[in-house]
Formats: C-alpha cells, sequence, structure tokens
C-alpha cells in the first residue's frame, strides 16, 4: 500500500477523494445557496404584534428617540463644513450624540436605527442573529434568538421560533452591526420557509444599546 | 554493537506509543470531529466561507460551494489516514496545507476590521475559543500544525499501517523500509 507514490501525489490524491466525495454530497444532499433574501421595503408599514413599551431596564431619563425629523432634510443645505464644526461642538452633548446613532449611516437596502427603533414599537417581531453569550449578555427586548446555523444542527429549536412569528409578518433581524452577514444568513433561511416581510437592522446591538433603547437579558427569548 | 542497535529500537518504541501514537489520535480526532461538525452544517459552513470575504459570492459562489462540500472530507479523509497512520506524512501534509490556508483566512479577517465573520471551525461547537474570529483560533490552529510538523518529521511511528507495511516491504527484501525504522 505504501508503494511508490510519492508525498505529493499522495496529498492530490487525498484532496482528489475529497472533492470526489463532496460533490457526490451535493449532488444527493439538500441544496446550498448562497443566494440573499428579497428585503423590503425599510419605510413600509408594519405587519406585526402589538404597540410595543420599553420595560424598567430601559433608563428613566432617556429620551424618546424620535423627537427630531429625519435629518435627511437638513442634509441638503448644510455646508459638510459646517456640519463637523456642529459635531465638534457638540460632542459633549449626550442628545446630540444619541441622534447621531439613531440616523448613522448604514448599509443600503438595511434600516437606521431610528426606523428599527420605530418598527420595534410598531410590534415588528425581531430575531437577535447572534450567538447565545451574546444574546444572553444583553439584545433587544422582545427579540427572539435564531442563528442560521441551527436551521441545520438544531432545526427543533428554529422551528419553534418560527412557530412565534407568523409568516407575513414583519421580521427585524439584527446581529452585531457593520458588515456582519448574521442576519444577512438568517433571513435567507427564513425567507426559504415563507417569510415576506424580511428586515435588516444596519446598526448593531451594540449601537441599540448605546442609544439607550429597550433592552433584556438573560435566554428567556431562546427557550422553547 | 547489538545492544546499541537494540537501545535504538527501544527509544523508537517508546516514542511511536508515547508521542506519535497520541499525536496521531489527537490531531486526527480534533481534525476528525472539525469535518464531521462541518457536515452537519454544510449550508452554515458555506455561509461562513463567504462571511470570509475571500472571494466574491456574487461572482464565484461555486467556488465558495465546492470548497464548502470538500474542505470538510479533506479533513475526515486525512483524519482518518492520520490516526490509522496511513500515508501519514501525505495525510499530515494534506492537513497542514489546510491549517496555513485557515490561518491565513483568519488572519486576513482579524486585520480587516471592517469584516464580522464566525470561524464555523468546528460548525457549531466552540472549541477552547468562542465563535468569532480571533486570534484565539490562531493559536488553536498554530498549535495543530504543530502536531503536523511532528508527523511531517518523524512520520506515524511504530504503531501504524505504514509501519506494517514497511515491514512486510523489508521481509519481501524492500531496502527502503527496511532500514527506515532501525537505522538512525
Amino acid at each position: 500500500m505504501n508503494g511508490s507514490l510519492s508525498t505529493p501525489t499522495r496529498v492530490l490524491a487525498i484532496v482528489g477523494a475529497a472533492f470526489v466525495v463532496g460533490t457526490v454530497h451535493a449532488l444527493v444532499g439538500a441544496p446550498v445557496s448562497l443566494k440573499s433574501a428579497t428585503l423590503s421595503n425599510p419605510d413600509a408599514e408594519v405587519k406585526g404584534g402589538e404597540r410595543r413599551t420599553p420595560n424598567a431596564d430601559t433608563p428613566a431619563d432617556a429620551p424618546d428617540p424620535v423627537v427630531e425629523d429625519q435629518l435627511d432634510e437638513t442634509e441638503e443645505v448644510v455646508d459638510p463644513q459646517q456640519k463637523i464644526d456642529d459635531m465638534l461642538a457638540n460632542l459633549d452633548d449626550p442628545e446630540y450624540r444619541r441622534n447621531q446613532l439613531l440616523d448613522a449611516p448604514v448599509p443600503e437596502g438595511t434600516m437606521t436605527l431610528r426606523r428599527s427603533h420605530e418598527l420595534w414599537e410598531q410590534g415588528a417581531y425581531f430575531i437577535d442573529a447572534r450567538h447565545h453569550d451574546q444574546y444572553d449578555a444583553g439584545h433587544i427586548e422582545y427579540a427572539l434568538r435564531l442563528t442560521s446555523g441551527e436551521f441545520d444542527t438544531d432545526f427543533e429549536y428554529a422551528n419553534w421560533v418560527m412557530g412565534q412569528i407568523p409568516q407575513d409578518g414583519t421580521v427585524v433581524i439584527y446581529c452585531v452591526g457593520g458588515d456582519c452577514d448574521a442576519s444577512k444568513n438568517v433571513a435567507a433561511r427564513l425567507e426559504q420557509f415563507g417569510y415576506t416581510d424580511l428586515r435588516i437592522m444596519g446598526a448593531g446591538y451594540n449601537e441599540w444599546e448605546m442609544a439607550q433603547l429597550p433592552k433584556a437579558f438573560g435566554p428567556e427569548g431562546s427557550e422553547p | 554493537m547489538s545492544t546499541k542497535k537494540d537501545g535504538h529500537g527501544a527509544l523508537v518504541w517508546v516514542e511511536s506509543i508515547l508521542i506519535a501514537l497520541p499525536v496521531r489520535l489527537a490531531l486526527g480526532g480534533l481534525i476528525g470531529l472539525a469535518g464531521v461538525s462541518k457536515l452537519q452544517g454544510v449550508q452554515s459552513f458555506a455561509e461562513a466561507i463567504k462571511g470570509f470575504r475571500i472571494v466574491d459570492a456574487e461572482e464565484h459562489g461555486h467556488l465558495i460551494i465546492s470548497a464548502a462540500y470538500t474542505i470538510p472530507y479533506v479533513e475526515l479523509i486525512a483524519a482518518l489516514l492520520v490516526v490509522l497512520g496511513l500515508w501519514t506524512r501525505a495525510a499530515a501534509a494534506a492537513l497542514g496545507l489546510l491549517l496555513l490556508g485557515f490561518i491565513g483566512a483568519l488572519v486576513r479577517v482579524i486585520l480587516d476590521e471592517s469584516v464580522s465573520a464566525d470561524c464555523s471551525c468546528f460548525g457549531d461547537i466552540e472549541l477552547f475559543c468562542e465563535a468569532g474570529v480571533g486570534w484565539c483560533q490562531v493559536g488553536r490552529n498554530a498549535i495543530l500544525l504543530l502536531g503536523v510538523g511532528y508527523l511531517l518529521w518523524r512520520k506515524g511511528g511504530l504503531v501504524s499501517i505504514d509501519a506494517w507495511c514497511s515491514g512486510r516491504s523489508a521481509q519481501a527484501g524492500d531496502p527502503e523500509w527496511s532500514v527506515e525504522r532501525s537505522e538512525p
């Protein structure tokens, strides 16, 4: 069996055998798709549950996040240098910093923190696509935890989460923010199961927390 | 002269049982576990590869899917060979190349702060490290590389199919294997 094959040839044989077996697996197994979910218009009306109010964890002195008109209206007329000067002058103002967070730019097709909070108040279903420990350490209030991997490794749990959300309900998915793919992956999985109104919060949980928006702790949204 | 030779033979046996075999079992076991856990969620693994942003998923999605099906089987086959001690050096080389590739990809993601990806190294299992990519995974892979390096250097030891086959080759007069384990 040790014949005259050289080590590089054997390495190639191992990789080739793996490729052949993997190809057969791909042909006979469940298809893998990297297609992104079709996201709903962030400004569309919410199809969800009842209006919500924050719980006791939210600081009593936290200002109402929807206190200013969208900055888009003023952006056209404000000189960029003026904006920078304003920003520097207001760096110590917590309310100013909070509004900056609420309206911070997000990737195309996703929602700002302000819009996400509006949907939260209107009763949209929130899904936390981060990991268990991150969810337990703090999450958006009423959010259910669900990762893409759980559709493969713990479908019973994924099914339980889907059982909590009507297929035509508005579902907002978030992860750590920035360029994280976790929320997009969960959206793609939910779309495969017939969910039609999927939206992604462009900002992450950290921004939500920094803006003093309603949050909760522990695993209550992750237990069947 | 023969005493010196016997002493060396005993040392080779000790090394084979106390070092080579445990290294093979540990390395093969861990890599095999990684392969099995990835195969339990090929879709998740494909998403993890996509998250590393090494290739454009829109244009080259088929490459990502091929890799998601092939890499776990490379791990499984190589791990099995390492445990059995068959084609040990080649299997270790395959694992070494894989681990070097993983380390390169991990370092790239760590250094690029705009990318937030999950390792998915052991599927959904968080073995010694958290799921998110970090230096912990690089360290873990570097430790596995030490095992790979040992096997590349010393092969699988006497408690292996390679050694058994080499013994048969020696009996059949194959000079290559007849000296390999008995001479320094």
